[in-house]
């Protein structure tokens, strides 16, 4: 179900009044059913059926049983079988080319022309990301930090919960089970809010991202025509459209999720405004990196390998050595978040190993950048040291997205060569510039809306802008949501060729 | 062993992690009051303290912690 469907506004629309109109008491019950037919909505079948069977039943049990094992071998061996069955399943499902693409090419290597064809498997929605929440359940009830569910109808709730299907954020049970299954008053004002929220999450996807997307499409998809200043402005752009769409689509479905009562965790805190990656890294998907942190990162570094290599490394190193292991554990855990993306190198490459060089580099250069701009008195708190090192940020990752973005590393090599060729003017020629899948007036309504963006990115990192704007007067109030909605309704771009509804993350 | 005696040998823990002997950490202390408290060194500390008291953290507490003064209740409802 699209989350700009019509048919996804009347489900909420149902939903919600089904919600609120039953006994407080069975609410979480309409919440697991609305929950099941968006589950199921798009692929409905026996073998979707049991991929979602599986997970609920290996998780739901291997709580239970890790509890009643506690402290005892058979604890971690549930543990872990329950968390291999999880992690088989979404390889099986995701990763089955990944590996036949490897396969092939150790293949061919080594001469041979035994070749496995690729497979098609069809998976369903948000099971990347219910995999690794309900990973995370099983190893939370072993820590101890909160208690398996009795209720397996509760259980499936928990890792069904139809807003954070589409695009996550990763929840964990211990702060959802608080919200989930309580009693929800319905409340004008949170609905309001809620509303505007999912105004904002529209405007984003239907009036930035799909524009920014026909931009781009058109260049990634024909490069011999669209080389020099087009590529660059293509791969600058890429991002936008990325962040857009996926923090988008987050705002649509944490309005939701609002209004049903149930607070999400954040997943974005303007990333376009961070000065390094790993800044732009703490505020990008951020429910992911915590994850990571807390089930790769952190257990890999304290463990017994990475403390012996600590201190053999700071014996022969000194100081500097104890960053060995840290290199080494923060390598595993961006090659983990670049698998996560998807089964394709591009998303190795682009979401994982060039963002870790970046993040290497930046820290090992960062003395001698401080060197530099003491000689030279540059201000680093000035503004236009923060500027330019917001700027260079967003170029950094908008090299890394190149190959996110392209179907093939080839492809996105190819388009790094593509901007080498120097056309500068083609930004002055209106003809020219105005034939890669935007006309002027979208060209001028992506760079106003931009704007937009970036002015209220700029303020959420400092205020809580909804709650400003609810406290305003009454006709700056409306003022501003009537202009959303009409922006949405007259610039947001509905089809005609282009799919705005195919979310970039929903492949996830 | 009394709380202050747990701080007392904590202080030495964190002054020979970070290399600073003027850290005095109290109850409220953050990661945000040292500065090269980072991720590293927070896994490094919590191995370091794990080794000085003889006890264990388990993974949930180390990412939890909010300050000093949790880290001291743990360790105090390990070792007495």
């Amino acid at each position: 179900m699209n989350l700009t469907s019509f048919v996804f506004l009347a489900f909420c629309f149902i939903t919600l009044i089904i919600y609120f109109i039953v006994p407080k008491k069975i609410q979480w019950i309409i919440l697991l059913l609305s929950s099941l037919v968006f589950l199921f909505y798009d692929n409905f079948s026996l073998f979707t059926v049991f991929q979602a069977l599986l997970i609920l039943l290996v998780s739901y049990f291997g709580g239970r049983l890790i509890e009643k094992y506690r402290d005892t071998k058979k604890e971690t061996v549930i543990l872990l079988c329950s968390i291999a069955i999880i992690l088989g399943l979404l390889i099986y499902l995701k990763y089955s080319n990944l590996l036949i693409i490897t396969y092939n090419h150790i293949i061919t290597l080594l001469g041979m022309s035994k070749k496995v064809e690729l497979v098609t498997r069809v998976s369903l929605i948000g099971i990347s990301y219910y995999s690794l929440i309900m990973i995370s359940y099983l190893i939370d009830i072993h820590r101890g930090a909160c208690k398996a569910q009795k209720n397996i109808l509760k259980c499936a709730l928990f890792m069904y919960y139809f807003p954070i299907l589409p695009s996550g954020p990763f929840v964990r049970y211990e702060t959802m089970e608080k919200e989930l299954y309580k009693k929800h008053k319905f409340d004008y004002d949170r609905m309001c809010s809620g509303l505007v929220r999912m105004c904002w999450g529209f405007f984003k996807i239907l009036v930035i991202s799909s524009r920014v997307g026909y931009f781009v499409d058109t260049v990634y998809g024909n490069m011999s025509k669209f080389k020099g200043f087009f590529a660059i402005l293509a791969a600058l752009f890429f991002p936008l459209q990325l962040y857009t769409n996926f923090s988008g689509s987050i705002d649509v479905i944490m309005g939701v999720s609002e209004i049903l009562g149930i607070n999400l965790p954040e997943n974005f805190t303007g990333p376009f405004f961070s000065r390094t990656i790993t800044e732009f890294w703490r505020n990008w998907h951020i429910t992911l990196g915590a994850w990571l942190k807390d089930y790769i990162f952190y257990p890999l570094l304290k463990s017994n390998f990475m403390q012996k290599l600590n201190k053999v490394c700071k014996k022969k190193f000194g100081k500097n050595g104890k960053k060995i292991p840290l290199y080494l554990s923060m390598f595993v855990m961006w090659l983990a978040i670049g698998i996560w993306h998807g089964g394709a190198y591009t998303y190795i490459i682009g979401s994982g190993m060039i963002p870790f060089a970046c993040i290497f580099f930046e820290d090992n250069l960062a003395p001698l950048a401080k060197k530099i701009n003491k000689k030279l008195r540059i201000d680093e708190d000035g503004f236009w040291y923060h500027l330019y090192q917001s700027v260079r940020t967003y170029v950094l990752f908008s090299f890394a997205m190149i190959f996110f973005r392209a179907s093939s590393i080839m492809q996105g090599l190819r388009l790094i060569k593509r901007m080498l060729v120097f056309n500068p003017w083609v930004l002055l020629d209106n003809k020219t510039l105005y034939t890669a899948g935007l006309d002027m007036r979208d060209f001028h309504v992506m760079i106003l809306s931009v704007i937009v963006l970036f002015i209220v990115d700029y303020f959420s990192k400092k205020i809580n802008v909804r709650e400003k704007l609810f406290k305003q007067n009454i006709i700056v109030r409306w003022a501003a949501i009537y202009i959303l909605l009409f922006s949405i309704i007259i610039f947001g771009c509905y089809g005609l060729g282009y799919d705005a509804t195919s979310f970039i993350y929903q492949g996830f | 062993m009394s709380r202050e005696e747990v701080f007392e040998r904590l202080n030495k823990v964190f002054q020979d992690i970070f290399d600073d002997d003027s850290i005095v950490v109290n109850e409220e202390t953050t990661s945000a009051d040292i500065e090269d408290w980072d991720s590293l060194e927070h896994i490094n500390l919590v191995v370091a303290i794990e080794q000085e008291f003889n006890m264990k953290f388990n993974m949930n507490e180390v990412t939890t912690m909010k300050n000093v003064g949790e880290m001291v209740s743990i360790i105090l409802s390990r070792i007495n």
